[in-house]
């Protein structure tokens, strides 16, 4: 076994990551009034800890992790996702009322009115090691807002392997990649208009394109959105914005005209 | 083959479809649970899956029924007591879930 084990709060880019991720998911969720991200590795000595935080999901999670219970532990405990509908009341945690939150952070007062339900999903990314992306709701949560933070949790998942595989790239790549994913959207919502044709037929379309105009397919799908639209395509404020450069703009302008012109598939 | 482990009935008069499992299920064949999760979701807006036969059972297959619940109403038959009902109560499932007990 390795002297030392890769610890992810050491990582400020992993971090900045995770910060964005929960921002995306904040977008998702727009009911959340807390979101966190929490690590716990068996092989390090230490308890499991928040490692990146929105609203006020840090001093929620910290309070069930100091004893009261509650979701997050639960699901550390027993590896399953963990679902509540009404945080304050569920009988699994008699503890975790608003009144002991109201004690512990009078700051966060409002918010605690306006907690209802509550999911954790955790994942597991190293051996003993586990993570879990959770989020407290001013609705109850439903079974979609589970499915929802599975998809989050593999991300997030991901993110940890990667980087724990010392792969510094790793990151990068997946920022660029939340970047994209609207532009890509875009662009296959049009080629699918232009040539009729389902998701899937369009994304191989693009990346059939960046193969053979030896281009970069993020930025081929912001050049065709800006191209058919003539605006800048919509990506996130935060983060490097994605400008194609002149030849991936010709690239699509032909990709285009191509299919503008070709007679629809049968 | 283990066909006989996850069996779909069709929906029956104004009943949903009914998902049968039996054995175990985790990691190995949850993917296989899945699938037929989905099929009998796939035209039906409420499906029963009947865990009442389900030896063992893990997170993978708490999963795979938040994740049908999601978009479908769920019910679930379980037996009174067992790990099924006690990881049932821990995840939750069986408040977004409605559930039945056979002994």
């Amino acid at each position: 076994m390795a002297p030392s084990h890769f610890q992810p709060r050491k990582h400020p880019q992993l971090v900045a990551l995770m910060q964005r991720i929960l921002e995306r998911m904040q977008s998702d969720l727009l009911d959340a009034v807390g979101l966190a991200i929490i690590v716990y590795d068996k092989r390090n000595d230490e308890r499991p800890s928040v490692l990146a935080a929105q609203g006020v999901g840090a001093e929620l999670v910290e309070a069930q992790l100091a004893g009261i219970g509650g979701p997050v532990p639960d699901a550390i405990a027993h590896q399953v996702p963990v679902l509540s509908l009404d945080l304050w009341t569920d009988d699994r945690w008699p503890e975790l009322t608003l009144a002991a939150m109201r004690d512990r952070s009078p700051q966060h007062q409002s918010s605690w009115e306006q907690v209802h339900g509550a999911a954790a999903v955790p994942g597991v990314w190293a051996d003993e090691a586990t993570v879990v992306v959770c989020c407290t709701l001013s609705q109850p949560a439903s079974a979609a807002t589970v499915a929802s933070l599975f998809n989050y949790e593999q991300l997030v998942s991901a993110a940890l392997i990667t980087t724990a595989a010392e792969n510094a790239t790793a990151i990068e790549d997946i920022i660029t990649v939340l970047q994209s994913r609207g532009a890509i959207e875009q662009a296959k919502g049009a080629l699918m208009g232009l040539v009729r044709c389902d998701a899937e037929h369009a994304w191989s379309m693009l990346r059939r394109a960046s193969q053979e105009f030896n281009v970069k397919l993020r930025d081929l799908a912001v050049a065709l959105v800006e191209h058919i639209s003539g605006a800048p395509a919509e990506q996130p404020d935060t983060g490097t914005p994605i400008t194609p450069d002149n030849r991936t703009r010709e690239a699509a302008g032909l990709m285009w005209a191509a299919l503008s012109e070709a007679p629809l598939p049968q | 083959m283990t066909n006989s482990q996850f069996r779909l009935s069709a929906a029956e008069a104004e009943l949903p479809p009914v998902v049968t499992a039996s054995g175990d299920i985790d990691l190995a064949n949850v993917n296989e649970f899945s699938d037929v999760l989905n099929g009998a979701a796939a035209d039906s807006d409420a499906i029963t899956v009947d865990l009442s036969d389900v030896s063992y059972c893990d997170s993978a297959a708490v999963r795979a029924l938040f994740a049908v619940a999601a978009t479908t109403k769920l019910g679930l038959i379980v037996p009174t007591t067992g790990p099924i009902t006690t990881l049932l109560s821990i995840s939750g499932l069986d408040r977004v879930a409605t559930v039945a007990t056979r002994d």
